[in-house]
């Protein structure tokens, strides 16, 4: 694309007043200055909208420290390593939920990794092209799942397998050794790690893919063209100059995990010991606040549950902020391999005189500077020349084995979804298939029994509260996100100013913040200032507008900066001041992305549970008003997803089938939006 | 003169985009053999037909014969023949998280080349060769990227000759060079001649004036005329490539 004609977008050209301009207009002064007043205007309103995130940072760290004060100064460094959650003696320390959570983590990523890797490598290096762009989105959708959905169909579908299957047959394979020692009973590190697994996997593939992608074609035929297989060329050419990214795809995994809230409480079985087997039941730092923070008043215990949250955000902030180091480094030369012996050799030798060291060498070098081309071509050995490589089965054999490798990993990656939507349907389908579901309010609890019917009800109240949570949220998220966007992309970055690479750096740090932490913020901020609505839609609507804030803004930076410099440089060439361009020119070109990073904001919040279930209270009632609790999706599934009553289990299965679905159709749309205006690089 | 690569019929295509037409053409062996024409006329593509690169491309397709040495390519193992003809780009492309030493390695130690005498030699045969050695023999552990855009090519021109391949693509490898090192690379391609079968593909006339044995030129994906060079840039029996060698075009 050229650049924009003069007539296309229409703005009024910011031209010096002696010139004429091309309407042949005199600009009048007057205009000047509203032109100006606007700039500065827009400049300023931006560079707020992106204070906020700074802000943000800063109000989770004092609210936190300062909730946290005095357990730190009744417990100190006792807290680490104390392993008690004693109301009554009014004991706490974290040692159990530090080792849970950092167990746990680990080992999903020791289960995700290789499947990720494999799935990335399938989908980026193998798979055809037709199958490419179906088979990406359905590994993407899997990271769509709420994470209440994931921890309801482990409890009904994985746990019940580990605690028949797989877990007694560990026991049995290895004798009861450690770590497969104790009794098998489902609920334990073990599953919890697996369901991590699942859950993060979509991630660290999503990354490694980019990764992968993003290494130049070229790269790939250079290793072609030397004679390598197709595997061998990823490994060389390929996964080489991808590693920072794929690190920074499994640190940002690692992140994700180590937050994860509700899947977690929902299977790790919540006993407060520290675990000496992969089959004890545990607690993590996420879990043990999300399960203690209702109902606790004042005191020490929420005092403690605070120090744990902020143990919790310097693990996760570091983590994240870790990986985004990572995938910022763009220089290749910290990770050169080449462990050659011949340099060293070469130093050692002749260290100052160029005539003396290894003789081969030197003789060829003396040769060649001596103006007889022929020595170094007769000294040419010709045992490789004109045979066809030895090593060729082999080598071929490989490239089968890599491609069996990825297919087995992406049968693993695309199990966990299939199963979800297959038990969601089995179990909430027929709930959900009812009209009036969507209409009635929650049925009152009953076991169905042969001469007893229960009734269906619904989840109306439910919805409602959610779209009007989701509606508090996105009222401020959206615009603040999309101005802080705007900041970044065309003020920050190009001024390369501290602020903007700091505000751009936290909101992506900010994004790996488990949100059980911007709901026990938002809680805390409304308990002090207005403590009536602590637990409330408005409360519960500000924590997702929270969860919402840094995605909108880093979509909305990634997506404008796609915009080329020289579309830009174009419409400022043409008088257009910064704002217009920003605005008419830049925005317009990106919109299809800034929707899309909208709309992923605003799933994302909608599937968020932890922060919704310490902020919006529980109801089951219809709205009643902002300042009061209200009934939201997510808690309702995290309330009554281990419901003894019947029908409440299968209204929880159908809200769980309907978030799925919603899930769907929001990224099918988004999917749709950034084909329909794919923002091109290359304009 | 013994014929290195032979052609014949050759039919490439993007998609539905046809890009060569029942091109036939013998490369002498061990000569420089310069392709020119316009751009778009499907030099590239040829020279990709060549190592079987092309089919590599997703949609895009091939027919007709290629014989190196009297073998069909299409009956030889794709790893084979690219392993036996070498290829350099237009952009150097060395591999960005491997040392200098491990580029030119890199294709040795595909085949299996673990013994590091042997490494050592078959690394520093080629920077010689490529007439790299004298400026990265003090630091070949540095990062291939490090070098200059020159140095680059010719650090992939050594990776491709570390394999000692008999044939040697080059496609456009001096477009993104400054004349220096443009120079460096006419020279080296004239030693080259020696040893191996040079195909050029190049933009700038006077280069394949100076460094071919001979040139053909292709128009809209067809061979218009294939020659020595004198004959090509001095008597072309064909208008079109009059015209073009005269600058009246492209």
């Amino acid at each position: 694309m050229g650049p924009p004609s003069p007539s296309a977008p229409e703005g009024g050209p910011l031209v010096s007043p002696s010139e004429p301009d091309p309407s042949g207009r005199r600009l009048l002064p007057a205009r000047l200055r509203l032109l100006r007043a606007l700039e500065l205007a827009f400049h300023g309103g931006t560079a707020l909208a992106a204070a906020a995130i700074l802000l943000f940072v800063a109000a989770l760290l004092l609210v936190l420290v300062e909730g946290a004060a005095p357990s730190f100064l009744r417990f100190g460094p006792g807290f680490l390593s104390g392993s008690a959650w004693d109301g009554v003696h009014n004991l706490y320390g974290a040692y159990p939920a530090i080792v849970g959570t950092l167990l746990s983590s680990g080992l999903a990523l020791l289960f995700a990794v290789p499947v990720a890797l494999g799935v990335a490598v399938f989908l980026s290096e193998i798979a055809p092209p037709w199958l490419r762009e179906p088979l990406t989105y359905v590994v993407d959708l899997s990271a769509a799942v709420p994470s209440v959905v994931y921890g309801f169909w482990a409890f009904f579908v994985l746990v019940p397998l580990m605690r028949g299957t797989i877990e007694p047959g560990l026991a049995a394979a290895t004798g009861g050794a450690f770590p497969f020692s104790g009794a098998p009973n489902g609920l334990d590190l073990l599953s919890a790690s697996l369901v991590l697994a699942v859950m993060i996997l979509p991630t660290i593939a999503a990354l490694s893919r980019e990764a992968l992608r993003a290494v130049p074609r070229a790269n790939r035929e250079a290793a072609l063209s030397l004679g390598a297989t197709r595997w061998e060329a990823t490994r060389v050419a390929v996964l080489g100059p991808a590693r920072g990214g794929i690190v920074a795809g499994i640190v940002l995994g690692l992140g994700r995990a180590m937050g994860e809230t509700i899947a977690v409480a929902m299977v790790i079985g919540n006993i407060y010991l520290t675990p000496v087997s992969f089959f004890s039941p545990a607690q993590t730092l996420a879990s043990l606040i999300v399960n203690n923070f209702t109902g606790v008043g004042i005191g020490l215990e929420r005092s403690a549950l605070f120090e744990a949250g902020l143990l919790l955000l310097v693990l996760t902030l570091g983590v994240n902020a870790l990986a985004r180091l990572l995938l910022a480094r763009r220089s290749p030369e910290g990770m050169v391999r080449g462990a050659s012996s011949l340099t060293r050799a070469i130093r050692r030798l002749r260290p100052h005189h160029p005539s003396v060291g290894s003789p081969r060498a030197a003789l060829a070098a003396a040769a060649l500077v001596g103006g007889d081309p022929k020595l170094p071509t007769e000294r040419w050995s010709r045992h490789l020349r004109g045979r066809a490589p030895s090593n060729l089965r082999r080598r071929h054999g490989m490239e089968w084995i890599v491609l069996g490798l990825c297919l087995g990993a992406l049968a693993v990656a695309v199990l966990p979804l299939a199963s979800v939507l297959q038990t969601a349907v089995d179990r909430g389908g027929s709930a959900a298939v009812h009209p009036s579901f969507y209409v009635s309010e929650n049925p009152l609890g009953c076991n169905p029994g042969p001469n007893r019917s229960c009734s269906v009800g619904g989840i109306g109240p439910e919805i409602e509260g959610t779209l009007i949570v989701l509606g508090v949220g996105a009222l401020f998220a959206m615009p603040v996100g999309i101005l802080a966007g705007i900041y970044l992309s065309e003020y920050g970055r190009r001024s390369r100013s501290r602020f903007g690479r700091s505000v751009s750096f936290l909101a992506d740090v900010l994004t790996g913040v488990p949100t059980i932490l911007v709901g026990v913020l938002v809680f805390a901020i409304f308990l002090q200032y207005d403590h009536d609505s602590a637990s409330s839609a408005l409360s519960g609507g500000v924590a997702l507008g929270l969860v919402m804030l840094p995605i909108v803004t880093r979509a909305t930076e990634e997506a404008l900066r796609t915009v080329s410099v020289a579309v830009r440089e174009a419409a400022l060439a043409l008088g257009f001041t910064r704002q217009r361009t920003s605005l008419r020119v830049v925005l317009g070109a990106a919109r299809g992305a800034v929707v899309t990073g909208a709309l992923l904001g605003l799933s994302r919040a909608a599937g968020d549970t932890a922060a919704l279930f310490v902020t919006a209270g529980s109801s089951s009632f219809w709205f009643q008003g902002l300042n009061q609790p209200t009934a939201t999706l997510t808690p309702f599934i995290f309330s009554n997803f281990g419901s003894e009553y019947g029908n409440l289990q299968a209204d929880a299965w159908g809200a769980a089938l309907v978030l799925l679905l919603l899930m769907l159709l929001i990224s099918l749309v988004s999917r749709i939006a950034v084909r329909g205006h794919r923002p091109s690089a290359e304009v | 003169m013994t014929v290195k690569l032979e052609v014949s019929d050759l039919n490439a295509r993007f998609g539905s985009k046809r890009v060569l037409y029942d091109l036939s053409l013998a490369l002498p062996d061990r000569a420089v053999t310069a392709i020119i024409g316009p751009s778009g006329c499907g030099k590239s593509t040829f020279l990709r037909c060549l190592n079987r690169l092309h089919e590599e491309t997703p949609g895009a397709s091939v027919t007709g014969t290629i014989r190196l040495d009297g073998e069909d390519l299409r009956l030889l193992d794709p790893v084979a023949v690219r392993f036996r003809i070498g290829m350099v780009f237009q952009k150097p492309t060395p591999f960005p998280n491997l040392s200098i030493y491990e580029n030119v390695a890199a294709g040795l130690r595909l085949l299996g080349v673990r013994r590091r005498q042997e490494l050592d030699d078959g690394v520093v045969d080629a920077l010689l060769h490529a007439g790299l050695w004298e400026e990265v023999e003090q630091d070949v552990d540095a990062p291939g990227t490090s070098l200059s855009g020159g140095q680059q090519q010719r650090l992939c021109i050594a990776r491709a000759l570390a394999v000692q391949p008999e044939v040697l693509l080059m496609d456009e490898p001096c477009s993104a060079l400054d004349p220096i090192a443009t120079h460096r690379i006419e020279t080296l391609i004239g030693r080259l001649r020696k040893e191996y079968t040079v195909v050029l593909v190049t933009h700038n006339l006077a280069q394949a004036r100076r460094v071919a044995d001979h040139t053909a030129f292709f128009y809209l994906g067809k061979l218009v005329e294939f020659g020595a060079t004198a004959g090509i840039f001095e008597s072309p029996q064909e208008k079109l490539t009059e015209n073009y060698v005269t600058g009246r075009f492209g």
